[in-house]
């Protein structure tokens, strides 16, 4: 029953989908022609028009057909994969893309020409070679050089610009769409924006993004068209070991060996025999050898194992991923990166089975050399034309200056030299890319991942990956090693954490050994750098190390076995480095049996001393043991710098009385020393006695000082537990989308700030509020009140205009008196006036005569606009809230 | 001062400062073993001796590690007998009749000096307590604030009281002294605010500021003899001191009477000056060469040193590591036997651990042995070495001195051809020039004139003879002390070493002994 309803909805679901292409198939076929009659007017060459034709061909299926089809496929029951892995253009919307991805310019046009003789010319020369990957189509169906297709960008995320980290994110970004035809370079190559919008694409997709990137981060990167190994194709990594399991390597420093001094002592002389001393040597590398010998058998098997199925394609799958030339932006050696997997290789490597052509933004370099040996004998020299054929000429590209001269005398019995050659391409160069700029909102680049998830499987092992927030527990990569091929036993889980409000970093468990190990960041209520343990219940195997200039009391490491904690210490006051604390079987005791209530006995307190540089060394602790159980205190001294003995000191603290009864202060006996250099004072009673005294107090202390660390241990066992089940995630006052604190209040800010501004509109806008200021506040205004106080208003503005108007003309009337006056003056004046007179009354003249036409101008204005104005008013008034009750039976 | 109860003058006998000292000391339990074993003057750190009527300091002597003395409410009227307490901080003389500060010079490290109610009328004397931190000197009898600039030497001075002086009298007091000691906290027992600071050095800024022009002026002029002092030190190190300049040319002449009347003569002056120069620029080669030679015998010292030094470093760590080990085990064994009951286990045991100790001391002699006879080759190869480097020099400043002395005999030819000259023209009467009467009384005959230039060449001579000599003596006994010296510390650390490997031994052999005779009481 089940079945059949899902049976049912998949043929829905197929139809739909069917209806859904014989649509978009329509639109083609109308967008197709169109295109044809632009294509027809642009006179385009031959052979360009070529891949449209086929297009069309199969684009003109009749109507009936498609029906048929239609028919057909609903009949069909096609079980539709969740995930369309095939990127079509049908999931396209192309009728929103910009003129330029939908129609060629003359330039591109004649680009297009260009290539079009390049390939002719080279299918003519090389006959045995597959065709040229010059032009494929855009997602609106028009032809595009490929050079024109990479769209230089410099993105605006520091991160873009290093490669590995943009090969990282293009790779982490898109997910991979193998080609359609493992074996043809595809038919289209969209443009990145779509790319980038529908976040899948094939290697071309991947290759072309990747290369317009680095180019505008300053690289000299191109994209190669090439044939890659199967693993490569299907970006297949279940065969390569994962990077983050592999161990940085251990770099070795070769310690210097100082010359030999001068007066450099002899050593004593060796007396063993050299004879057996070789012999050792010798069975000693017999038996590595042996070893080696072993070890390299089975590795030799396992490899053989691994690689037993070869790929019957191998050398023939195309692939397409970048080339970084030497040169610009440091790099020091000319490599590759896959894009797919955002890896670097060495032009060397055996994953790169060949190239055919590689191209940039500038320019199109087809691979003249033999590549029977993958591409290891490739030479990327791009200046050398017997290397590599260009298309067009003049590029950046220095020609080697040997083959210049040569160059004369190939011309004429070398025609590949010749190729894409001619007079009329030396002034040309490559077009603007026709694609938009390249843009990845902020949310995108966070999110990263498609869904902001990804799964990579390695060799025995399995990385998964999140972007940060998306997992509510900080989890933002999982890395699962196996210990077998088939991934079924589970070796050990690495775990990273981002942005935990408890600086959990990364969490390693070991499912073999049990054993977990947090590592922290600097920034833990508890300043914990790293927590090892096996279980989270007290008085169990865990190590613990600190941030140590975090914490007051310098604590770097704490080790604790069941039955003793041993503490590491650096940089305290009183140079303490190290305590010890074994501790004994707990009183029975039944009531409770918690730690914290009853501690167990310590028996024994082992402390170790720095060097106190202030105190002379015969006088400075090194070691002071507490022999708790058996009231006994040792202590070791530090050694001088000129002594190899140090002085030792031990106190028995046994209390004792006298034949009579009365205690014994001191002894002789109770305190046993060895003296290097024995001292005077020492040797007193006194003296041992008040050090003995001393040393209680410092064993009480420190007895207090061990339960408090035992007491901590458990505070940071319950923290742990709380953060473990609280995980909350830290948000950065800056990310302003997340932080729900600074948004409420931004927000609080906005409406407060567009409320003060409504009201200042209205209060702005207040007509009657003077005339309501005369009436006796509070009141409700009655009706005759509401009439007269409008008709005041209205009055009051009537006269305002009027006053204005009368104003102006005012102003207008002066002023044309006074430029009579002045015409006056001149023609009586006219005969005996000096020129400058005359100049100042002329520019008098025009200035009077401009002030009377603009007022002039504003009066007719302010006649034209007055009754408008006071009408406006008037309507204004009825719609007043305060009014409108009252008026309403007038209107 | 005046004292209400007029008692008989004390004296500070042992009697008394035993009295205050058990009186003092420490109490209970701990006093109960003091009483026992008596307590030392010399490990005594405070003492107290108030009201005691005492009239004079004395038998302080013993009190070598005292830190803090009151000796206040007496009638002391002189400050003495307190030069062997050089570790006192804290001293207290108030209340007493002292009229003026002294014997307080060998008190370096003293930073509380009380001098409250007394005679003092002279803030002086206080040079050597360049630790001083509080000064109190109440109560007294100075009478020109002109005085307390003195007080500018002490950086460390943060406390002052002057209160009851002639000076406090002063409408200025308290803004002088805030201006003059611009470190100062608390005057008087209050303390200085900012502001008053401010206004007082606003006030007192041209005459603080041409002082402080002074005083910097005086240590750039300690500072610079201080420098050229060192660079002396340095020349002496390389035995060629004053030979950079003209002093050993000058110093030829400066005794040399003769010489100096002869470069009368005309002719002889520019002959002198052609001379000097020659003379000053062998002069300087020695000394260049000098200071080179000297370097490289330092940097041959320090190279031997530092072997010298990794060898024993190197030594002791084995040592170390070795006695680590024994007793580790020791540790052990001694456990072993304590615990164990058989008495042939126990006596198998105690064999075997002698045993072991006797290694021990085999091993840590072998060790030294090895060290010294490794040492002792180096330090012979060293002395070859240095030896040559001396003679070397030695030579070579013996060929420059030669080169002098070649000089001067070629001077002293032309001398007297000058000379001879001259007298046969005074001889002849052809001489135009006026000669000093003098100069004049040499050129009687020959004999005379060769003597006098025989003279000054003799003494010429033997001045450069002197200073080679000094030279050469001086550098042979700098290498027969420095290889004295690396001999003896080597016997030494050789002496050393065997002695605490031996006062080890007998440590753990004396723990073992003490054990089995516990054992066999038991």
């Amino acid at each position: 029953m089940v079945q059949a309803v899902l049976k049912a909805t998949s043929s829905l679901d197929s139809q739909r989908h069917a209806r859904m292409e014989v649509l978009k198939e329509k639109v083609e076929e109308e967008e197709a022609a169109e295109r044809e009659e632009a294509a027809e007017r642009a006179e385009r060459g031959e052979k360009t028009k070529r891949p449209m034709e086929v297009r069309r061909g199969e684009t003109t299926m009749t109507q009936e057909m498609l029906r048929d089809l239609e028919r057909k496929l609903s009949e069909i029951e096609v079980s539709v994969p969740e995930k369309i892995l095939t990127f079509t253009k049908d999931t396209i919307d192309t009728s929103k893309l910009p003129l330029s991805y939908q129609s060629n310019t003359l330039k591109e046009e004649h680009l297009l020409q260009v290539a079009d003789n390049f390939s002719r010319q080279y299918s003519h020369l090389c006959p045995d070679r597959v065709p040229l990957f010059l032009h494929p189509l855009n997602e609106c169906e028009v032809p595009k050089f490929v050079s024109t297709t990479i769209r230089p960008t410099l993105m605006p995320y520091p991160e873009l610009y290093n490669w590995d980290t943009c090969a990282q994110f293009i790779s982490d970004f898109l997910s991979m769409v193998p080609l359609p035809d493992p074996l043809k370079p595809p038919l289209y190559l969209y443009s990145s924006t779509t790319v980038l919008k529908y976040q899948k694409g094939n290697c071309f997709d991947f290759s072309t993004l990747l290369c317009s990137m680095l180019i505008g981060a300053g690289y000299d990167a191109y994209c190669v068209n090439g044939y890659g190994s199967r693993d490569l194709c299907y970006m297949d990594l279940t065969r390569e070991v994962c990077p983050l399991t592999m161990k940085p390597k251990e770099t070795v420093k070769e310690e210097e060996k100082a010359p030999p001094k001068k007066y450099a002592i002899k050593p004593p002389r060796d007396l063993t025999s050299r004879f057996e001393q070789e012999q050792e040597m010798k069975r000693q590398e017999a038996i590595k050898a042996e070893e080696e010998n072993r070890r390299k058998q089975e590795e030799a098997r396992l490899l053989e194992q691994e690689n037993a199925k070869t790929d019957p394609l191998h050398g023939l799958r195309v692939h397409s991923w970048v080339l970084v030339l030497s040169g610009k932006r440091e790099v020091p050696e000319s490599f590759f990166i896959d894009p797919f997997t955002a890896r670097s290789y060495s032009t060397q490597d055996d994953h790169f089975l060949g190239i055919e052509s590689l191209w940039n933004h500038k320019n199109y370099w087809v691979n003249m050399q033999d590549c029977w040996n993958c591409c290891k004998e490739l030479v990327f020299d791009l200046g050398d034309p017997v290397r590599w054929e260009y298309l067009l000429l003049g590029t950046d590209k220095p020609f080697l200056s040997l083959t210049e001269e040569e160059d004369e005398g190939m011309n004429d019995d070398d025609d590949v030299e010749n190729l894409g050659k001619e007079d009329e391409d030396k002034s040309f160069d490559m077009p603007p890319s026709w694609v938009e700029q390249i843009e990845i909102s902020p949310e995108a680049f966070e999110t990263r991942c498609p869904n902001g998830k990804k799964v990579i499987q390695y060799k025995r092992a399995k990385l998964e990956k999140w972007a940060p927030y998306l997992n509510n527990n900080g989890l933002v990569c999982r890395l699962t090693t196996y210990e077998d091929l088939e991934c079924t036993k589970t070796l050990e889980v690495k775990e990273w954490y981002q942005n935990r409000e408890d600086m959990l970093e990364l969490k390693h468990i070991n499912k073999i050994t049990g054993l977990n190990v947090d590592y922290f960041k600097p920034g833990h209520p508890q300043a914990l750098r790293m927590h090892s343990y096996k279980s989270m219940q007290p008085e169990m195997d865990r190590v613990m190390e600190f941030y140590e200039t975090a914490r007051v009391d310098g604590l770097i490491k704490r080790e604790e076995t069941p039955k003793t904690m041993t503490e590491y210490y650096h940089g305290r006051p009183d140079f303490l480095s190290y305590r010890h604390v074994n501790f004994g079987p707990r009183m029975k005791k039944l009531a409770l049996n918690s730690a914290e209530s009853n501690p167990r006995p310590m028996v024994k307190i082992t402390e170790r001393f720095f060097r106190n540089p202030a105190k002379p060394a015969d006088e400075d602790v090194a070691e002071r043991v507490f022999l708790i159980a058996e009231e006994r205190i040792q202590l070791r001294y530090h050694c001088r710098s000129d002594h190899i003995t140090a002085n030792k000191r031990e106190f028995l603290r046994r209390m004792e009385v006298d034949s009579k009864g009365n205690k014994i202060i001191m002894t002789p006996d109770m305190c046993i020393s060895f003296e290097v250099e024995p001292m005077e004072h020492t040797k007193k009673l006194l003296y041992q006695y008040e050090a003995m005294m001393k040393l209680k107090n410092e064993e009480k202390l420190s007895r207090h000082q061990a339960w408090e660390s035992e007491l901590e241990v458990l505070e940071i066992l319950k923290l742990r537990e709380e953060e473990e089940e609280a995980h909350t995630l830290t948000i950065s006052i800056y990310d302003t989308k997340r932080n729900e604190k600074s948004k409420e209040y931004r927000e609080a800010m906005e409406r407060v700030l567009h409320e003060e501004h409504l009201r200042q509109v209205e209060a702005q806008l207040d007509y009657l509020a003077p005339f309501l200021a005369q009436l006796p506040p509070g009141e409700k205004l009655t009706r005759w009140q509401a009439v007269r106080l409008k008709e005041e208003c209205l009055n009051d503005f009537k006269q305002r205009l009027i006053d204005k108007a009368n104003l102006i003309q005012a102003r207008f009337e002066k002023e044309t008196q006074e430029l009579q006056k002045k015409q006056q003056w001149y023609q009586e004046n006219q005969v005996t006036l000096t020129p400058e007179d005359e100049d100042l009354y002329l520019s008098y003249c025009s200035q009077a005569m401009f002030r009377i036409r603009i007022l002039e101008q504003r009066l007719s204005r302010h006649k034209e606009l007055a009754p408008l104005k006071y009408l406006a008013l008037e309507e204004k008034l009825y719609k007043d809230p305060r009014l409108v009750e009252l008026l309403k039976v007038f209107v | 001062m005046n004292r209400l109860y007029d008692m008989e003058p004390r004296v500070m006998d042992d009697e008394m400062l035993k009295l205050a000292v058990g009186e003092q000391g420490p109490r209970e339990e701990a006093g109960q073993l003091a009483k026992q074993e008596g307590i030392l003057f010399k490990d005594v750190l405070s003492l107290q001796l108030d009201f005691q009527n005492i009239l004079r300091i004395d038998n302080l002597w013993q009190f070598e590690s005292l830190q803090k003395l009151q000796l206040d409410n007496n009638i002391i009227e002189k400050i003495e007998g307190l030069e062997n307490l050089t570790h006192l901080v804290w001293l207290d003389l108030s209340f007493n009749n002292i009229e003026a500060i002294e014997g307080l010079d060998t008190l370096v490290n003293l930073e509380d000096l009380s001098l409250f109610n007394n005679r003092i009328s002279k803030i002086d004397s206080l040079d050597a307590l360049v630790k001083l931190q509080v000064l109190s000197l109440g109560n007294n009898h100075i009478g020109n604030l002109m005085n307390v600039i003195y007080l500018r030497r002490f950086k460390a001075l943060r406390t002052l009281s002057l209160s009851g002086n002639p000076v406090a009298e002063d409408e200025d007091y308290k803004m002088f002294i805030c201006a003059y000691l611009p470190d100062l906290v608390y005057l008087d027992f209050r303390r200085l605010d900012d502001h008053m600071k401010e206004l007082a050095e606003m006030k007192h800024q041209y005459s603080i500021d041409e002082l402080k022009h002074r005083e910097n002026l005086v240590q750039a002029r300690l500072e610079d003899e201080q420098a050229r002092r060192e660079e002396l030190e340095e020349h002496k190190a390389a035995f060629v001191e004053q030979l950079n300049g003209t002093f050993l040319f000058d110093s030829m002449y400066t005794e040399d009477v003769e010489g100096s009347k002869l470069s009368h003569l005309p002719g002889v002056g520019e002959l002198l000056e052609a001379y000097k120069d020659k003379f000053v620029i062998i002069c300087l080669n020695i000394f260049e060469y000098g200071l080179k030679q000297q370097e490289k015998r330092k940097a041959e010292l320090d190279n031997f040193m530092e072997c010298v030094q990794e060898a024993i470093q190197e030594n002791q760590e084995q040592g170390k590591l070795k006695i680590a080990k024994f007793e580790e085990k020791h540790l052990l064994s001694l456990n072993a036997i304590r615990e164990e009951s058989e008495l042939s286990n126990i006596e198998a045991k105690i064999v075997q651990y002698s045993e072991d100790i006797t290694e021990l001391f085999n091993v840590l002699m072998t060790l030294e042995m090895q060290l010294m006879e490794q040492l002792e080759e180096t330090i012979n190869m060293f002395e070859r070495n240095i030896i040559d480097l001396v003679g070397l020099f030695v030579e070579n400043v013996q060929s420059l001195m030669a080169q002098c002395r070649d000089l001067e005999n070629h001077h002293h030819e032309k001398l007297l051809e000058i000379a001879i000259n001259i007298l046969e023209k005074i001889v002849k009467g052809e001489m135009d020039e006026d000669l000093p009467d003098d100069v004049r009384s040499l050129f009687v005959d020959k004999d005379t004139i060769v003597n006098a230039v025989g003279a000054s060449h003799d003494i010429h001579l033997l001045k450069i003879d002197n200073r080679e000599d000094e030279l050469v003596t001086r550098v042979n006994s700098w290498c027969t002390h420095l290889l004295d010296k690396i001999h003896k510390d080597e016997i030494m650390r050789n002496r050393k070493r065997v002695k605490e490997i031996n006062q080890y031994i007998d440590h753990v052999q004396s723990e073992l002994d003490s054990l089995e005779c516990g054992d066999l009481l038991d």
